[in-house]
């Protein structure tokens, strides 16, 4: 397929990187005004981009044909409630100072333009993961997701977010350089780097040695942007460090990407091998002779989902503090989504659909992550340890503030802050699968699609990791629900952005509403996962012109 | 399965119609519901009254009002059914499909015959009486209290009604749990006493000890038959085939009864699940005449009396005769432990055990009259001595030994009392022409007609002496003879100035006897008119009990009434074609060669004579109260104190209780508190561990692999590089 064919399918993210340039100039006026249109622009691409997605064709010739439009219309939503949430994360304290004329405006110190430009940066990657139709172009999706979040964990906030923006940095280029390698090896093994060219030579030719430690190599580095085992290490840290309305972002926006891809590369070989015995009577994996992914890379997946799930659970219970909680709780729901992968679409309804059930926990997991992260971005107290080590580095002056931090912080928060405790609760029973919230939905064609697959063994992995991370998500609801106020800790202040509660409100509001039009995702979501991939399940299935061919 | 859509009832309910029609069975009046429902209604209001917080007699009118309506609406039901058989439906209850094609129906429905109205006139009618009586009684608790007392009280009576007129077997069962639980309730009305406590929990645990024979039964008759409605049994067992049209199996005759056998022994105190009744009676009087003497005590006795065409099914009747046997061995035992206790109430607990005896003995000796018509007599003469015993408690501040009691006869106030005593004394002891005596008369008659049981005949003639014996033993310390009293320890709520007796609200009877004696510091307390209205009624009805022998057919009104219901025992109804309950004619023993039926009048008159005479002469006092051969000067002492060291362990163990309690205690409460310590043990060490290890286990995971993030980047590094390669190598060797 030609470019030309391909601007079709591409037009939303046209519409952003647009609005990208037009924001680059706007932050630079020495107007105040004019600075402030940075992130209405950045809205109004990602409602323009969303609606160009659900205007653009439906079908694509690809494995998913109908992932683009859903995968791009929650990203630009989720997008939205992360615009929102990230109010004033950069320059504020540039802004204040102008404001009361103890600094004029310049250009080099301030980040605005940049911010928002590499916000919607990203967010144009994650679209264009989603359109890949190439490895080269899923490569160029993939790194243009991440390179803008690098810049913006760096100065999101003074201080840690420096050590956590370089470690992101080296860390990803460790991990890109893998994915990159196994790109590399799936060109060397197949010749060819478009991926209905691939799909079509391992239908035809079977899978050889390099393309297949090719596939393993791309999964495992693309582990990074979703952040499972082995490629975890960073997330603790990282989202510690940013400020939490970029943590909120980094915990979707990359996963995201992350996840589009996994679905990509793992629809090249598709899920229709089994064992088969061959005429040496060894028995080998076969085309046709089953319903799961060749069996070295369902391994390597399994491996993966039950590392994660279990690690980051684990180790979630060991923290106080409430960010490296919810980092370690984003490890796990990696994990949990690669049980959807794993599954892949075994039968046509939703709940069969392990690629449609990855779709939807990515919208909901979204929705309530940006809740938990908005209620340490609304609030702020004076002083406290944390702040030391950044006044230290910055030289500021003690009387700067610093986000929530501690489980202790949110004690009391019902009482304290209603609209925060509430959020708190409600995002975090719908994390921990709660019925009848937003995130049971989501959990539950997991597990369906885990047994429909015949994964007894990980399901019950998912069940049990389920069952530790009760463990820290009720600490995080008795926190604001049962306990007092706690007497040591400075009382938390509301931070002076109105859009950031708004964010918060709003996700508490989706994990609840959301679920009466339950319905209504569920069948978008289904209709996204589907797949033309494996010849098991595609036999009487309307298979898009071009691609019934791939089917030996 | 309870809740099954209407429309689904109604059809079902048609489809069910068609089933066998109930022979002999006519369509109830739907206002029998109202029976049962209107002492409901008065558990309702003394609830209200509670919430309220009355302070009157309130709850005590609304009571008594409501348990009047019962009644009245008994007499009716008795008067309309007549000697026919009616069912009625008032709520479908429980419908659901227990097997295919096979329903599983209890419906609130009312079965109505004979039986059911002769133990729902004596049931309504005595707990008007007592809820009058106990208006006065708990006076002194006015408030809460008692409004508790008379919820509890109501709810005994719906539940009662319940049992008695339920057409079904699990309806019986919701009336015998609901009695079970009304007396627990009023068994621990005065929950600040230890003793109380302990006594309601007893008797809650021995009780269940019961039900799950009963259960068993009705899962069995279940099993049998396919049905736990009353009608369609009946209808089976008279055609001798089960549920599926078979003839019935074997084992059905014996299990089925044995089972139910074993509820009837716990809620009637029978053999060994007695000892919880002596000990109910630290519940208010009121509450131990009426549910631990005249009615819940009894059910058992219903219980077999309407199951008795299949007690009837095996021919050999060795379930008959293990009931006969325990009834006569029960009443003798605890006579014997009667006879040397010193507080009245609990001898009259025990007598009420013994009694129970007779019954149980009559049912197994097939006198189902003779069982009913004791049961009818009992609950009349019974309750009088208890309300006597509690009028006697009432006014001596808790005194309830009969060595510190004495000469009421001769007290001002209490000649009601006294008079009604010597009434229920003479009832109790078989005095000629009372109605105990007819009644324990047919019972012991009929030992000696039925084969092989004339041996229980000779254990409840003794047993008869033996009563006639400690009944009067209590009337000679306590009601004649000099006039002395010590009060009890019990801080009687006597209201403030004492004068709460003078104005009442409660049961409309304003009283106006009080002694004006104030030499000892303490006055006791004579009965007010409430008291003694219901004292004298009952001693009149007790008296009158006996005039129904003469009514009515060969065996009196009670006869009539047994006869044309489930439980009268015919030729025809006996597999054996009537044989083995042989009379006379047919060559069967007799009483030392003589009609059972015609002598046994004059024995057993005898018999109680001389117990009573004996009593006189070792308890009696000096001159006419003590029928001239007693000598007794003083409260204390009397002639029978010489006899303790002759008899020497038989009297300390019959003093004791026989160490039941204290056996019961060693072999049965000391082993299950040594395994529940172990179980305890075992929960502690090993659940406890292993619920323990689930939760700590993620967490040492977790601080196992914490040591990898250690915020060096160098460190990550190699991880996430060292991860691929292990990864890699993993599948290599596994699935490559």
């Amino acid at each position: 397929m030609s470019i030309i064919e391909k601007v079709q399918y591409i037009w939303p993210e046209i519409a952003m990187f647009i609005a990208t340039c037009v924001v680059m100039v706007l932050g630079l006026s020495p107007s105040l005004a004019i600075r402030r249109l940075c992130s209405p622009v950045c809205g109004a691409a990602l409602v323009i981009a969303g609606l160009l997605a659900v205007m653009g064709p439906d079908t694509a010739p690809a494995a998913l044909p109908h992932l683009m439009p859903y995968a791009k219309v929650i990203v630009a939503g989720v997008g939205l409630l992360l615009l929102l949430l990230l109010a004033g994360t950069v320059d504020r304290e540039e802004e204040s100072l102008i404001a009361t004329g103890r600094a004029r405006f310049n250009p080099l110190r301030t980040n605005r333009a940049e911010f928002y430009a590499f916000f919607l940066f990203s967010l144009t990657g994650v679209m264009l993961c989603a359109s890949a139709s190439d490895l080269i172009w899923l490569f160029l999706a993939l790194e243009l997701t991440s390179l803008p979040t690098y810049i913006m964990v760096t100065v999101s906030t003074r201080g840690r977010s420096h050590e956590a923006g370089v470690k992101y940095f080296f860390l990803g280029a460790l991990g890109a350089a893998t994915f990159l390698y196994g790109f590399a090896m799936l060109y060397g093994g197949t010749g060819t780097t478009d991926l209905s060219g691939i799909r079509q030579h391992f239908a035809e030719h079977g899978i050889n040695s390099i393309a297949m430690l090719g596939l393993l190599l791309s999964v495992l580095g693309i582990g990074f942007k979703i952040a499972a085992v082995p490629m975890h290490f960073y997330t603790p840290d990282v989202y510690e460090g940013a400020a939490a309305p970029v943590s909120a972002f980094l915990a979707f926006v990359p996963k995201t990407a992350g996840f589009l891809a996994i679905m990509l590369i793992a629809s090249l070989p598709g899920w229709g091998y089994g064992p088969v015995a061959g005429a040496d009577g060894v028995i080998r994996d076969g085309l046709g002779a089953g319903a799961s992914l060749p069996e070295a890379l369902r391994l390597t997946l399994w491996v993966m989902a039950a590392l994660t799930m279990t690690v980051g659970n684990v180790l979630a219970l060991w923290q106080n503090s409430v960010k490296r909680i919810l980092a370690y709780s984003s490890i796990a729901h990696s994990g949990y989504m690669l049980v959807g992968i794993i599954a892949g679409p075994v039968g046509e309804r939703f709940i069969d659909n392990g690629l449609a059930a990855v779709l939807f926990y990515l919208l909901a997991y979204g929705v309530m992550n940006v809740g938990t992260f908005a209620v340490l971005a609304c609030l702020e107290k004076s002083g406290g340890a944390a702040l030391q080590s950044g006044a230290r580095s910055t030289g500021l002056e003690t009387g700067a503030t610093t986000e929530i931090e501690t489980v202790d912080d949110l004690r009391g928060l019902c009482r304290t802050h209603p609209a925060m405790g509430w959020t708190m609760v409600l995002c975090s029973l719908s994390l921990l699968g709660f019925p009848p919230l937003l995130g049971f939905m989501g959990k539950f064609p997991l597990f369906t699609a885990g047994i429909a697959a015949g994964e007894i063994p990980l399901v019950i992995v998912l069940g049990i990791n389920s069952a530790i991370a009760a463990f820290y998500y009720l600490r995080l609801v008795a926190a604001p629900l049962l306990e007092d106020p706690s007497p040591a800790s400075p009382p938390a202040t509301p931070t002076p952005f109105p859009a950031r509660p708004m964010a918060a409100l709003l996700s508490a509001a989706s994990v609840l509403i959301l679920v009466g039009f339950a319905g209504v995702l569920m069948k978008q979501s289904a209709k996204a996962g589907e797949t033309v991939v494996s010849p098991g399940h595609t036999a009487g299935r309307g298979a898009s012109d071009g691609v019934a061919a791939w089917n030996p | 399965m309870i809740g099954v859509a209407p429309a689904l009832n109604g059809v079902i309910g048609a489809l069910a119609q068609e089933g066998p029609a109930h022979a002999a069975t006519a369509a109830g009046p739907a206002w029998a519901a109202l029976i049962p429902a209107l002492p409901l209604l008065g558990v309702v209001l003394c609830t209200l009254c509670a919430v309220f917080r009355v302070k009157n007699r309130l709850p005590a009118v609304l009571t008594v009002a409501c348990l009047a309506g019962a009644f009245g609406l008994t007499v009716w039901m008795f008067l309309t059914t007549g000697h026919g058989t009616a069912v009625t439906t008032s709520l479908d209850w429980i419908r659901f499909h227990a097997a295919p094609g096979h329903e599983f129906v209890s419906s609130w429905g009312f079965f109505i015959d004979p039986l059911t109205c002769l133990w729902m006139l004596f049931v309504t009618g005595l707990a008007t009486l007592i809820a009058i009586y106990a208006g006065e009684y708990m006076a002194g608790d006015a408030g809460a209290g008692y409004s508790r007392f008379f919820a509890a009280f109501n709810l005994f009576v719906f539940s009662m009604a319940c049992l008695v007129m339920a057409d079904s077997l699990v309806l019986l069962f919701l009336g015998w749990e609901g009695v079970g639980l009304c007396s627990y309730l009023l068994i621990g009305y005065f929950y600040k006493r230890p003793a109380a406590v302990a006594a309601a929990k007893k008797a809650f645990i021995m009780n269940r000890i019961g039900d799950v024979g009963l259960m068993m039964g009705i899962t069995s008759t279940w099993v049998v038959f396919g049905t736990v409605e009353y009608a369609p049994i009946f209808d089976m067992i008279s055609r001798g085939v089960d549920g599926a049209g078979n003839a019935l199996p074997e084992w059905a005759g014996w299990v089925i009864p044995s089972l139910f056998t074993i509820g009837a022994f716990g809620k009637s105190a029978q053999l060994f699940l007695y000892v919880w009744l002596p000990d109910a009676m630290e519940g208010p009087t009121p509450v131990s005449a009426l549910i631990h003497a005249a009615t819940m005590v009894t059910a058992g006795v219903y219980l077999i009396a309407r199951m008795y065409p299949m007690y009837v099914l095996d021919g050999t009747h060795w379930v008959l005769t293990l009931i006969a046997w325990s009834g006569a061995i029960t009443a003798l035992w605890s006579a014997t432990i009667g006879m040397a206790q010193f507080d009245i109430k609990r001898i009259m607990a025990y007598s009420t055990v013994s009694q129970l005896g007779y019954m149980f003995a009559g049912l197994g000796v097939l006198t189902t009259t003779g069982a009913a018509f004791h049961v009818f007599t009992h609950a009349f003469f019974k309750a009088t001595l208890f309300l006597c015993c509690g009028a006697v408690m009432h006014g001596f501040a808790g005194q309830l030994d009969l060595r510190r009691v004495s000469g009421l006869w001769s007290m001002r106030g209490w000649a009601v009392v006294t008079i009604a005593m010597l009434v229920g004394c003479l009832n109790l002891a078989g005095f000629p022409f009372t109605a105990g005596f007819f009644s324990k008369d047919m019972i012991i008659a009929e030992c000696y007609v039925t084969p092989g049981m004339a041996p229980v005949g000779w254990v409840l003639l003794l047993t008869a002496g033996l009563t006639a014996y400690y009944t009067f033993r209590v009337f000679f310390r306590v009601f004649v003879g000099p006039a002395e009293f010590e009060p009890g320890d019990e801080a009687h709520a006597h209201g403030p100035a004492g004068d709460d007796h003078g104005h009442a609200a409660g049961a409309g009877t304003p009283s106006s006897v009080d002694s004006t004696d104030h030499s000892h510091g303490f006055h006791p307390h004579a009965p007010g008119l409430a008291i003694n209205f219901v004292l004298g009624l009952l001693a009149v009805l007790s008296l009158a009990a006996a005039a129904t022998y003469f009514v009515g057919g060969e065996h009196g009104w009670v006869g009539e009434m047994v006869h044309h219901s489930t439980a009268g025992v015919s030729g025809a109804a006996l597999p054996g074609g009537g044989a083995v309950h042989a009379d006379l004619e047919t060559g069967a023993p007799g009483f030392l060669g003589y009609n059972p039926h015609a002598v046994m009048y004059y024995v057993s008159a005898a018999v109680g004579l001389i117990g009573i005479l004996i009593a006189a002469f070792l308890h009696g006092p000096r001159g006419v109260g003590g029928l001239l051969i007693g000598s007794r000067r003083h409260a204390a002492t009397s002639r029978a104190d010489a006899l303790l060291p002759v008899l020497g362990p038989v009297a300390r163990g019959a003093q004791h209780k026989w160490y039941v309690d204290e056996v019961y205690d060693f072999l049965i409460i000391r082993p299950i508190w040594v395994i529940a310590h172990l179980f305890h043990l075992f929960d502690k060490l090993i659940v406890d561990g292993l619920v323990g290890l689930a939760g700590w286990l993620p967490r040492g995971m977790g601080g196992a692999i914490r040591p990898t993030q250690s915020g060096h980047l160098h460190g990550y590094a190699v991880g996430m590089a060292g991860g691929v390669a292990v990864l890699l190598l993993v599948v290599l060797l596994v699935a490559w």
